[in-house]
């Protein structure tokens, strides 16, 4: 069977292009981003704005390694026993009473109570087995024969204990568990760890990874996106569309379109046949791009000029 | 290559960018796995490397432009024989009448290796023996622009200086036409040596030494008594203090709230399994509960403090910033809420909001207390009374015009509040002399500190935060 690593990337260009068949248009920065850390086994932190394309960079990137994707969603209060393994307590509890009349049969020939103990002792190692052990996230990626890509989302929503937690996983490729010993990767995973910023993270953790940071893509970059991922759309409505959500980008909003965001609206634009920005069709399908009512309002007031602004050539506009 | 990523790594440490031994390392690795050939990728691939946020990134690009304008790989392989940049501007800096300087040079009979260099118009091999002179020397030591003369000479020396002023020494006795115009060519050659590694320094300077320098300032500034700081550093204050105070929240922000799912508590589950004949089937796990603490602070910007007012403020707006769970206060004599002030407006703006609001009257501390009991001890909102979780931080020189201290209503606090800090902008020698009644106070307080620069209140609001979240 073939392993994550019998495959090599050869080259930043490579990737490039790896990633644009596979559907994600990305530059020359992530690209090289990820040849590194395909090639020295480094962990990436990428950071940036929701709807960047962070969580779409892990998937693709499993995807044309064609191994599976493990992925950990952080949040407030995770801790190893959801992240990396738990025991199963009910299965434990339940066993010993099902096994109960066996475990008579296995003592009643003892004499002593320290006799009993004794083989007692020679079972005991069953109930903490990996048969009792429920594989969580961390574990499986280790486990996974062919290796995997791991992604670990918005670590910025975990606690700082956690943070400390991964940095056995991130460095050595290993968790310790008491009752089992050091488990080693059998493969070593890609980690992805993605963040909105919402917090800083740890100096340690940093240092350990390497740190990617994707921000709102520049117009040309963004038109290739849709273009591969809306091919329906026409080429100068392309041009409008990308235009006016930079244009809105700029402005000062609650939320700003991204580029999730700009592909739904890509979207339902096709869906809806339109040939041009019409004032009359933007108002109505704003809502794919903006989030909050106040964010609306205050693009509606100024959407003529926007949209009249947008219209130009993008030499103009672009950034 | 090792050594030129080593100065690499100097000057982007200069640049305020952390990079550890392990992470130099990684960078070395990535570099040798990119290769030199390709300078787009190997900057984005060592920025990747080293850079870990966005603002980091900025500056890694600045630096790494600046670092290899100068320092073309081009160079140091010994097949390059195009001029390098550094030597460009050597070419133009040379005087017009080269024509017959060449004509000269054919005659030079000294031993200087450098003149014969300079002579052969040798570029490449100039910039190698200069750049090995400046190795020599340490030049990546620099950071100051006092030391730019002393480096200079210190690689003019290494590069063997020496020999030429001695030669011209020797030469200016001659009355031979000949050696005078040996004695001129010399000359010219010096000159333009000094110009060519002066310019040299100048760029190593603003390579390592401009994070220093900055570093230098903000040290000065974060030592220095709030009093003396002068107006116009106030726009250095405020960064060096959001930084401070960002630093703070983020060691102590999070450990607020969290409920922790800990391990299975064996004991209640046997307990609440008892029902089922001890067959357990309901696991009662362990959970943890931490408190959420509160701080409530009160500044004082009355007129005897005016001096400190600002950034005291300036302090108090930055802790609004970044912690969920604080309370402001300013006053001079009537407590004023400005909670609001700081919310809504830009921190410039809010200080000075603040500073009339609150501030310019005479101090009153007993008609403060008298307000605090109203609207945090007797308040009908319960919730925004202080209480065992509140700690009460209070920045003020305690000089109350000889007005009543009200002490009873700071022994209330003292005994509902969880910890009473109390921080004094003035030097402890003038504590309790002419209408300072600190000493007064001073029982009714778990701590009472000097704080007078930014370092010391950054020291004493870290070990507040660590009592106050501990528990």
């Amino acid at each position: 069977m073939k392993e994550l690593h019998d495959q090599r990337f050869t080259s930043v260009a490579e990737i490039e292009r790896e990633f644009s068949n596979a559907g994600y248009i990305c530059n020359r920065e992530i690209a090289t981003a990820i040849y590194i850390a395909f090639n020295l086994h480094k962990p990436i932190l990428v950071e940036g704005p929701a709807g960047v394309g962070k969580t779409e960079l892990a998937k693709t990137t499993a995807s044309i390694l064609d191994v599976p994707l493990i992925r950990l969603q952080c949040y407030e209060g995770l801790d190893e026993s959801k992240a990396l393994y738990e025991w199963k307590y009910g299965k434990q509890l339940l066993y010993t009473q099902l096994l109960k009349d066996k475990l008579n049969e296995l003592l009643g020939t003892t004499h002593s109570l320290a006799e009993a103990m004794g083989k007692l002792r020679q079972q005991d190692d069953l109930f903490f087995s990996e048969e009792f052990l429920e594989p969580r996230p961390l574990f499986k990626a280790l486990h996974e024969e062919r290796g995997c890509v791991l992604l670990v989302d918005e670590i910025d929503k975990s606690d700082h204990e956690f943070e400390a937690f991964l940095l056995e996983v991130l460095s050595d490729f290993q968790v310790s568990i008491p009752e089992i010993g050091t488990i080693e990767a059998r493969v070593k995973p890609i980690v992805f760890l993605t963040s909105n910023n919402n917090r800083e993270m740890s100096d340690a953790l940093k240092r350990r990874c390497l740190h990617l940071s994707i921000p709102y893509p520049e117009p040309e970059l963004e038109r290739r996106i849709l273009e591969s991922r809306v091919p329906g759309l026409s080429e100068r409505l392309r041009e409008h569309l990308v235009s006016f959500v930079h244009q809105v980008r700029a402005l000062d909003l609650k939320k700003l379109p991204s580029i999730s965001e700009t592909i739904d609206w890509a979207r339902v634009l096709v869906l809806m046949h339109a040939e041009s920005l019409e004032p009359k069709l933007v108002q109505e399908t704003l809502n794919t791009i903006l989030k909050f009512q106040d964010d609306i309002e205050a693009v509606n007031e100024q959407l003529d000029a926007l949209i009249a602004d947008s219209e130009q050539p993008m030499a103009k506009t672009g950034g | 290559m090792q050594q030129m990523l080593q100065d690499f790594f100097k000057a982007v440490r200069s640049h305020d960018i952390t990079i550890s031994a392990a992470e130099s390392i990684e960078a070395s690795r990535t570099a040798e796995l990119i290769g030199f050939d390709d300078r787009e990728i190997l900057k984005l691939a060592l920025s990747v490397t080293l850079a870990k946020s966005v603002d980091e990134k900025a500056r890694f690009n600045d630096c790494f432009d600046e670092f290899f304008t100068f320092n073309s790989f081009q160079q140091d392989e010994e097949s390059a024989s195009s001029a390098s940049p550094a030597k460009a501007p050597a070419n133009e800096s040379q005087p017009p009448g080269q024509s017959a300087e060449e004509q000269v040079a054919s005659h030079y009979e000294g031993k200087s290796e450098l003149v014969k260099m300079v002579m052969e118009r040798n570029r490449v091999a100039l910039a190698n023996e200069m750049k090995r002179a400046a190795r020599s020397v340490g030049v990546t030591d620099i950071w100051l622009f006092t030391q730019k003369g002393i480096y200079t000479q210190k690689i003019l020396k290494e590069m063997g200086m020496q020999e030429i002023n001695q030669e011209i020494a020797e030469l200016a006795n001659t009355t031979c036409p000949r050696g005078k115009a040996q004695a001129a060519l010399l000359r010219q050659v010096r000159k333009l040596l000094l110009e060519e590694v002066r310019s040299f320094v100048e760029q190593q300077l603003s390579l390592y030494g401009s994070g220093t320098s900055k570093r230098l300032r903000e040290e000065f500034l974060m030592n220095t008594r709030l009093s003396n700081i002068e107006r116009r550093d106030f726009h250095r204050m405020h960064e060096i203090v959001r930084r401070l105070a960002k630093k703070l929240s983020d060691t102590h922000a999070k450990k607020r709230k969290q409920t922790q799912r800990g391990v299975l508590d064996f004991r209640k589950t046997m307990r609440r399994n008892v029902a089922y004949d001890g067959v357990m089937f309901e696991t009662y796990w362990k959970t943890k509960n931490l408190e959420r603490p509160r701080i409530v602070c009160i500044c004082d910007v009355s007129g005897s403090v005016s001096a400190y007012a600002r950034f005291l403020l300036l302090f108090l707006y930055s802790l609004n910033d970044v912690l969920m769970q604080i309370d402001s206060f300013a006053f001079s004599s009537h407590l004023v809420d400005v909670n609001d002030i700081f919310k809504e407006h830009p921190v410039e703006q809010a200080i000075e909001l603040a500073l009339k609001e609150a501030g310019g009257g005479s101090t009153d501390y007993g008609q403060m207390l008298r307000d605090l009991k109203q609207n945090r001890i007797e308040n009908s909102d319960n919730l925004r009374n202080i209480d065992h979780r509140s700690t009460v931080i209070i920045l003020g020189d305690a000089r109350n015009n000889y007005g009543e201290p009200r002490l009873d209503v700071m022994k209330l606090i003292y005994q509902r509040a969880k910890r009473v800090i109390w921080l004094n902008p003035e030097p402890q020698i003038s504590w309790n002399t002419g209408d300072s009644v600190i000493g007064k106070y001073r029982p009714f307080c778990h701590l009472v500190k000097e704080a007078n620069t930014i370092k010391q209140l950054e020291g004493l609001v870290d070990n507040i935060l660590k009592h106050s979240l501990a528990g």
